[in-house]
């Protein structure tokens, strides 16, 4: 085979694999769209961090080694965008302790209003509510939080993802969880007035 | 002696996150099946979930998704 010929299908090769790298990346822009989302506030914002991550992600595809973890990698571009453009102020994480247990947004619920079925008592919160409660949530929380919750990610990956040792994943996890509940609780419970 | 109720409110998330070890799975959903006030908390917990994650779904725009199958390299 010629010099040419080799490189004739080296080219080709490549070609195939960008594409396919593509084609995947892709199929994942739902599921980075909806992280994005939440991320951010709005929606303006989002579609701004969407497209600059897919365009980043396209101009380094080489970078990723197939086989590996491509969401991980794909997830790891944005939350790294986020960061670099500024959108969040990065901001010490509030150590202070939360009182409220695990426990406390169904024992305010019950409280407020009894609890006949703990799958249903969740209808109380309005999706509103909800947006708004995760929102309020501080940047380095809520990162780990959509990542998980909403991302459906491991500890270990969204570790991996952001830079950062497990254990602080699953510490940071634990807050944002806890701020989202006493959020919810001081929105819902006595029609918000608590 | 820990409150046992005290220690399942402690693994209530890893036990969701399925990050618990077979042991501590185990110790977690024998104290579960004894006791209701911590099975109705975690039936909660359970279902805020997947109403959180429902209610924080949002539809990516047809148009973005038009903008970013644009971003694709063109083939040579």
């Amino acid at each position: 085979m010629s010099d040419a010929q080799t490189d004739a299908r080296r080219i080709a090769q490549d070609e195939r694999d960008r594409a396919r790298f593509e084609e995947e990346a892709l199929e994942l822009s739902d599921q980075v769209y909806r992280v994005a989302r939440r991320l951010v506030s709005s929606r303006e914002e989002a579609e701004d961090l969407v497209q600059e991550t897919y365009a980043r992600a396209f101009r380094s595809w080489r970078s990723y080694t197939p086989g590996t973890n491509l969401r991980a990698w794909f997830f790891r571009i944005l939350t790294n965008l986020n960061i670099d453009r500024g959108r969040r102020v990065q901001r010490t994480p509030d150590l202070q302790p939360i009182e409220e247990g695990d426990y406390y947004l169904y024992n305010r619920l019950e409280q407020d209003g009894g609890v006949d079925d703990e799958e249903q008592v969740v209808e109380r919160l309005s999706q509103d509510t909800i947006v708004q409660a995760l929102s309020a949530v501080p940047h380095n929380f809520r990162d780990v939080l959509v990542l998980v919750d909403i991302g459906d990610f491991s500890y270990q990956d969204a570790a991996q993802i952001l830079d950062v040792p497990i254990g602080t994943v699953m510490s940071r996890l634990h807050r944002g969880r806890r701020i989202l509940k006493k959020e919810l609780a001081e929105s819902t419970v006595n029609g918000g007035e608590s | 002696m820990i409150d046992p109720c005290a220690k399942c409110e402690e693994v209530l998330q890893p036990y969701l996150d399925r990050e618990l070890t077979d042991a501590e799975r185990a110790e977690a959903e024998a104290h579960l099946d004894d006791c209701s006030y911590c099975r109705k908390r975690y039936r909660f917990e359970e279902s805020l979930r997947r109403y959180v994650r429902d209610a924080a779904a949002e539809q990516m725009p047809p148009e973005l998704k038009a903008k970013l199958a644009a971003l694709r390299t063109p083939l040579v």
